[in-house]
């Protein structure tokens, strides 16, 4: 188990990190979530040891964290980078012999994984050579080659196409029914509603929420409406039933207003489009956190 | 040493070795030293060693006898020596359409002349026109004394000065024949080789500390290892690149001195000996600690290869300066300001090691040297090692000299 305890880390007057506490358990996928800027990535070098913080404590196991604490940490870090000049098998040897990893046994678990992300024919090329998806799965590899039970993942998806997002998001699953303790920060909303078992919302170095993504759902009440429909729809004609509509790609998220029940709601789009889906659901991570930290924030949230 | 700061140091070690660079230079190396060594050794030799063209020199109204006279110490300096007649216009023209090099007009009374003039296009060869005033001047003395009575036969012996040999005093009480020239070249050759691999090795440690920042590796390193852990590991790698660089030159150089050279036919005047050899080395590793200590903390806190010129520059100049004044420390090793130079850490290494090849270090002040050196060296990595750890973080700003050393107060 990690726990943070009032942790926190000031850059001059710029409170990056300022006072926050959690805890991630084994077999957790826990959620460090919340928009750029927030002091994701600062925490999470906190966590690796890399940067120092104020005040605060940082427990590992139930002992202060250590520098001996990072072999059993696997890292993917949000800058990522190999060295240009090293074959991709040497340098992905390299970094878990850097974790004090058994060679024979680091190397058996790099084929099967390269051989697993489709990079088996790329170990003796030089990294510089791999395109710019490839080489984030070998950022992930690199980070998992020592088999590490506790992993943190920084904006894995970023830069992924769609099937290697799958993939990668059905590895980190799987590690986490494996009994690994995971944390994954990400400023996108839907990724996380979709992974993380709990999670922690970050704003401004500050906690803004916390808890197992039920318990989250639940305390926002079941008072959103996800409609799917072909036609123009005027969301102004809707003013009296909604209190607030988000709109994705393919569907948009519609806020009940008070007093106003989904059967009213579906009445009226049915009377103006055609609606094609009409789901009572928990209110999305994205729109908790919206009305959490004010619409003004909503430009620095992705709905990507 | 922990097990984590040897693989960095094995990795760095191949990065460094693995590099084509590297590569031309071990293998150049020695080729560039024995050129810059032999090359001045071939100018300077005469007509007997590979050297350039004989001079031709016309000489207008010439005593046969005088000129029979004087022909064979001229050949022997490379300059032919012939009769000829004609006005100065005439031979103006001869020299300028490359007939011959220049002529002399030896007046009416040789004997009681007090200049002869020699007219060549070339006035800049050394050789010849020292040889043309040596060999004219000692036969017109000699001319005057057999004038003056004194037997022909002993003329020769009282005109030949003594020849005055330069032989060095070694510490351990055996004196070498030395010349001054063989010094110069020596130490030419050797602080040469000093300065460039210092400056080409603290650069090239700025360079890796820079690309951990530039390939954005240095967040996944530092997730496994510390900081000091990935600053020494780099620093030990390319010195260990290092080592086996000067190892691989010195067996070429000695072998080629040893084996090559003799059977070429020339004569390789070098004052290197084994313990020269041996002071290289140990200038060359506390130059070498004491500059990349310093490189690593500037390229961590570098953006680009652009700012960490810029942020390199004071370091260049400490290495230039002994470069510049290399005439003056090897002609007064021990004024005030060169021993200052050679205790002074960031110019003692090279400074220090010229006064030894010119033998001209005190045992204590060798040893003074090498103490503070060391000590810089602690100095310098505690320092470095506090820039490092915040700078190789940085990213996105372009930090002054002055902020930098604002980080090490802090």
């Amino acid at each position: 188990m990690i726990e943070l305890r009032n942790v926190r880390k000031w850059y001059g007057e710029v409170k990056a990190v300022d006072g926050v506490s959690f805890a991630a358990r084994p077999g957790e996928i826990f959620g460090l979530i919340g928009p750029n800027g927030a002091g994701k990535s600062t925490t999470i070098k906190m966590i690796m040891n890399i940067l120092a913080p104020d005040s605060g404590e940082i427990l590992f196991e139930g002992r202060r964290l250590g520098r001996r604490d990072k072999d059993a940490i696997g890292y993917l870090p949000e800058e990522r980078g190999l060295y240009k000049k090293v074959k991709l098998g040497e340098m992905l040897a390299y970094l878990a012999s850097l974790k004090n990893a058994e060679p024979a046994a680091a190397a058996r678990r790099i084929a099967r994984w390269l051989a697993r992300f489709d990079l088996a024919e790329w170990k003796n090329r030089r990294c510089e050579d791999l395109s710019k998806g490839m080489a984030q799965k070998a950022q992930f590899i690199a980070a998992v080659a020592h088999d590490p039970p506790y992993l943190f993942l920084d904006e894995p998806f970023a830069g992924l196409d769609p099937v290697a997002t799958d993939m990668l998001r059905e590895t980190v699953l799987d590690m986490g029914r494996e009994g690994k303790t995971i944390l994954f920060s990400t400023h996108n909303m839907e990724v996380a509603e979709r992974i993380c078992s709990r999670i922690f919302l970050i704003d401004h170095g500050r906690e803004v929420l916390s808890g197992s993504m039920d318990e989250v759902k639940a305390r926002y009440g079941r008072n959103a409406v996800l409609a799917e429909f072909d036609g123009e729809l005027d969301f102004t004609a809707l003013a009296g039933l909604a209190a607030n509509v988000i709109r994705y790609p393919r569907y948009v998220e519609i806020e009940l207003g008070a007093g106003v029940s989904s059967q009213a709601l579906l009445k009226e789009l049915a009377a103006r489009v055609t609606v094609r889906r009409f789901e009572v659901a928990s209110p999305s991570l994205h729109k908790i956190f919206v009305q959490l930290v004010g619409r003004g924030r909503r430009e620095a949230i992705s709905n990507e | 040493m922990s097990r984590k700061l040897g693989r960095i140091m094995r990795m760095e070690f191949r990065l460094t070795t693995a590099n084509k660079a590297f590569i031309v230079l071990t293998v150049l190396g020695p080729f560039l030293i024995v050129a810059v060594t032999v090359l001045p050794a071939l100018l300077t030799m005469n007509q007997s060693g590979l050297g350039s063209p004989e001079t031709r020199v016309a000489v207008v109204n010439a005593d046969p006898v005088f000129l029979a006279g004087i022909e064979p110490a001229l050949a022997q300096a490379g300059i032919r020596a012939f009769a000829l007649t004609g006005d100065a216009t005439e031979l103006d023209a001869r020299v300028l359409a490359e007939e011959f090099e220049g002529y002399l007009i030896l007046p009416d009374d040789l004997a009681a002349a007090t200049r002869i003039e020699y007219v060549s296009t070339n006035v800049s060869d050394i050789r010849a026109t020292s040889a043309l005033a040596s060999v004219i001047g000692q036969s017109v003395v000699a001319l005057r004394l057999a004038n003056a009575g004194l037997p022909v036969e002993q003329v020769a012996s009282i005109i030949q000065p003594p020849a005055v040999e330069t032989r060095k005093l070694q510490r351990s009480g055996e004196k070498e024949s030395q010349d001054f020239l063989t010094i110069l070249f020596t130490g030419l050759t050797l602080v040469m080789l000093l300065y460039m691999t210092v400056l080409l090795y603290g650069q090239s440690i700025g360079r890796s500390v820079l690309n951990e920042k530039l390939s954005k590796t240095v967040e996944i390193m530092l997730s496994s290892v510390s900081p000091m852990d990935l600053l020494f590991g780099k620093v030990l790698g390319k010195g260990l690149a290092s080592l086996v660089q000067y190892g691989v030159w010195i067996a070429v150089s000695l072998a080629f001195m040893k084996f090559v050279g003799p059977r070429l036919g020339v004569p390789l005047k070098l004052a290197i000996t084994p313990a020269t050899l041996g002071w290289l080395v140990v200038f060359f590793l506390l130059a070498f600690f004491l500059y990349s200590a310093l490189y690593a903390g500037l390229g961590a806190a570098s953006e680009d290869e652009q700012h960490l010129g810029q942020l390199a520059w004071p370091v260049i100049v400490f290495l230039v300066i002994p470069m510049v004044l290399i005439s003056p420390i090897l002609t007064a090793p021990n004024s005030v300001l060169v021993v200052g130079m050679s205790l002074f850490p960031l110019t003692g290494a090279v400074v220090m090691f010229m006064r030894i090849l010119v033998g001209a270090a005190p045992t204590w002040q060798v040893w003074l040297s090498i103490g503070l050196q060391l000590v810089s060296i602690a100095a310098m990595i505690a320092l470095s090692a506090k820039i490092f750890r915040i700078g190789i973080l940085m990213s996105g700003r372009r930090f002054k000299l002055g902020e930098i050393l604002r980080w090490i107060s802090a």
